[in-house]
């Protein structure tokens, strides 16, 4: 059991359980927190096979671009604040 | 001798210091004790766990000459503020010193400060956006080198990180998902509305500011801070791509959110904007994040336009490029407080029909200018 293997399960893992709860959260928005860690975890997976600058782009592209436009999507289409509050 | 040997001559030296007592006390206990310490020991002092402790020893070292700096500019911004304004500024507070400690006081009366949340609020995110804002904002600072020998490297040879500065633009890319979330989660009219202005205003102003970038990619042919600063050896780039520089700084002062373009935060319209529920350090690390944001802009505008550390030699290559990086902040000051706030159309109109095609025309610029040979 070498160190590389740890990190890449650790990686791995998060990703993996990051994804479930995107499917899981009650909160929409903690779905997209969940689509970050996820969006991250395979940046650095990609940094672990040494491919840096694919995991910059992951983090230009996916991260700083495609979780905002999700985020106003949602955003801009519910009328309460927060899933808790709807009578 | 440049950071990484210095911090790898310190490391190395604390691991034989710590390891020659190890061993001895290894030695007087019985023969099982003494392998375990023997196995722990020569995990110390192989090559991987001294490269791993070294950056990051490189990246403390850096992080901490960043915060100082951050102190220094939100010491300028109080400053220069009460002198255009006409008064005094920071004042007291170590007088001698024209005030400088005002800041670490303002620092420490918020740490003592009660942590509140918000009952109405959403827990998770109103507790995770300041993480994710600072912890993005600090990455930045982390890859950007203050001389050929003062940046984060991973071997003696002192080639620092692949693409640096793709990923700082990556790490400032990361902030509006940080503000959106700390503004839904506050549960407040007022701060999701600042929550929205920021994040379209900072998505806009982020095409035309990656577009100037890619110019100087485009000139230099790397994405490497110090490829970068060498290529501007003869010409800095602010003179053929002078387009790009004005644009860039327009697009910097957006995304740090100061006043011509301070929207989010409007008092007069949003209270506090999306920082409203925010109190005490958290408040306070929000605060801080500004400066860091400008420092890390002004640093990023220096390296690709204002030729980085190259000036005469008598000062020292790191306090050129700081010299420059202050000169960009006095400036940002200087519109700050002399320009008045804009209407949301109006700034994303500047954004989306003025500054994206000046950023592509200087984009076709800098692609004659690479493939004509004159640059």
């Amino acid at each position: 059991m070498t160190w590389e293997l740890i990190v890449f399960l650790f990686l791995a893992s998060a990703a993996l359980l990051s994804a479930l709860w995107v499917i899981a959260a009650k909160e929409i928005v903690h779905s997209v927190i969940g689509l970050v860690t996820c969006f991250i975890a395979i940046g650095c997976l990609f940094i672990m096979l040494n491919a840096e600058f694919v995991a910059i782009v992951q983090f230009l592209v996916y991260v700083g671009a495609v979780t905002i436009v999700i985020l106003f999507g949602i955003m801009l289409t519910r009328r309460e604040i927060m899933e808790s509050e709807k009578k | 001798m440049n950071l990484f040997e210095f911090c790898y001559g310190i490391i190395h030296w604390l691991v034989d210091l710590v390891n020659n007592l190890w061993y001895r006390l290894g030695d007087t206990l019985p023969w099982y004790f003494g392998d375990f310490f023997t196995a722990v020991g020569d995990f110390a002092a192989s090559d991987g766990h001294l490269t791993f402790m070294t950056i990051l020893l490189e990246c403390i070292i850096i992080i901490l000459v960043a915060l100082i700096n951050v102190l220094n500019f939100l010491w300028i911004f109080r400053k220069l503020s009460g002198r255009i304004l006409d008064f005094y500024g920071p004042y007291y507070v170590g007088y001698r010193i024209g005030g400088w400690l005002q800041n670490l006081a303002d620092g420490i009366k918020l740490f003592v400060k009660e942590i509140i949340v918000p009952k109405k609020a959403d827990r998770l995110g109103y507790l995770l956006a300041p993480i994710i804002y600072v912890g993005s904002s600090l990455l930045i600072l982390s890859v950007i080198p203050l001389s050929e020998n003062f940046g984060l490297s991973t071997n003696e040879s002192g080639e620092y990180v692949t693409a640096g500065a793709l990923f700082a633009l990556a790490a400032f890319s990361i902030a509006p998902f940080a503000i959106l979330l700390a503004g839904w989660s506050s549960n407040n009219k007022y701060t999701l509305i600042g929550g929205m202005r920021s994040a379209a205003q900072m998505m806009s102003y982020e095409i035309p500011l990656i577009l100037c970038a890619a110019s100087v990619f485009l000139v230099a042919g790397s994405f490497n801070f110090v490829d970068i600063v060498d290529a501007q050896h003869d010409i800095w780039f602010l003179i053929p791509l002078f387009i790009g520089f004005v644009v860039f700084l327009i697009c910097l002062i957006a995304e740090v959110e100061i006043i011509p373009f301070d929207l989010p935060e409007a008092e007069a319209e949003l209270v506090e904007g999306w920082t409203t529920e925010y109190g005490g350090m958290k408040f306070g690390l929000f605060y801080m994040t500004t400066a860091i944001r400008s420092y890390a802009g002004g640093a990023l505008a220096t390296a690709f336009f204002l030729g980085g550390w190259h000036g005469p030699s008598f000062i020292p290559d790191e306090i050129w490029f700081l010299i420059k990086a202050y000169i960009v902040y006095t400036v940002f000051m200087w519109l700050t407080w002399s320009v008045p706030r804009v209407r949301i159309d109006q700034m994303l109109g500047v954004g989306w029909r003025r500054l994206l095609p000046l950023a592509v025309l200087n984009l076709f610029i800098a692609a004659v200018l690479k493939s004509g040979g004159w640059i």
